[in-house]
């Protein structure tokens, strides 16, 4: 699949080992791998039990596609000042990089005030993670992923901090920015699952 | 100026390649929606639900996460777990289908 997109020159890229040495970026994508276990597991068991109880779709009816969808632009749109800020601190502009890392750390605090938006309107209406297997999963998944955006957020904040003060440009700290950023799209990876399966299916 | 360092047009056209990805994410998510609220029978809705996330996933790993020029290592470290998930979904199918 070629839609006309380029990848960094390696000497534009940051963080990487040699094959005897590993770097940081190993270490992240272990992160990510036992991420994808975890996830993945939940996943898993969502759709063999939804497969197995045929009333889940009424249930799902009840959650809110439309702040979904908004979510799901906004968590995008964070991918992308994610890899700006990154592309940013490449090219050593520090006071760009610095402004998209706010920009990510902003909407990803704008998901999290959606989400709660949503969780208030629906346990106003009485559906709680007791109220049956679909929000169990609902919650248990929705609530998952949010404290993954939490921790990101946190992430996020620090690197600004640290490139506002000045803290981040030195050697291997700017590769810190492509290691949150790894994180953060995985994180947009999961709710790109997470949408369809609990909103639109 | 060393002849490593990047330069601002290329800087410059990464940005761009990263924000055609995030009008094609955008785009995506547009026709997944089209699709949800469009009278289509609900399996091949699903079907083209589902293949429009795994397309919007893949854009997304692909470009925004670097795959596309990663070492196998990276590859078989994201891999492993996914198919081990798959393995335990897929394994589990017995179980739901002698309930029945």
């Amino acid at each position: 699949m070629s839609i006309g997109v380029e990848t960094a020159p390696a000497e534009m890229q940051v963080g990487y080992g040699t094959a005897l040495s590993p770097s940081g970026k190993l270490g992240v994508w272990w992160f990510i791998a036992s991420e994808i276990m975890v996830f993945g597991g939940l996943i898993g068991s969502y759709v063999l039990f939804r497969v197995a109880h045929g009333g889940w779709s009424d249930q799902a009816s009840h959650v809110n596609w439309r702040l979904g969808a908004i979510n799901t632009l906004v968590l995008v749109t964070s991918s992308l000042t994610m890899i700006l800020a990154l592309n940013a601190v490449r090219i050593e502009r520090r006071q760009r990089a610095a402004r998209f890392l706010l920009m990510t750390v902003l909407l990803g605090l704008t998901f999290l005030g959606i989400k709660s938006i949503e969780y208030t309107h629906e346990i106003s209406e009485g559906f709680t993670p007791t109220s049956g297997m679909f929000w169990s999963f609902y919650y248990i998944m929705t609530g998952l992923h949010g404290l993954h955006v939490l921790g990101g957020i946190i992430l996020n904040a620090t690197l600004y901090i640290a490139a506002v003060r000045g803290t981040l440009w030195s050697g291997s700290r700017r590769s810190r920015v492509e290691f949150a950023g790894l994180y953060w799209h995985f994180v947009d990876v999961v709710w790109i699952f997470l949408f369809p399966l609990l909103y639109l299916a | 100026m060393n002849s490593n360092e990047p330069t601002g047009s290329t800087a410059e056209s990464l940005d761009r390649s990263s924000i055609v990805i995030w009008m094609w994410l955008v785009g995506l998510l547009g026709a997944g929606m089209m699709v949800f609220t469009l009278p289509i029978p609900r399996i091949p809705a699903l079907l083209l639900i589902f293949g429009i996330a795994v397309f919007k996933a893949t854009l997304v790993l692909r470009d925004y996460m670097h795959l596309k020029g990663e070492k196998i290592l990276i590859y078989a470290i994201a891999l492993t777990p996914l198919l081990l998930a798959i393995a335990l979904a897929l394994v589990l199918i017995p179980d739901i289908v002698f309930r029945r």
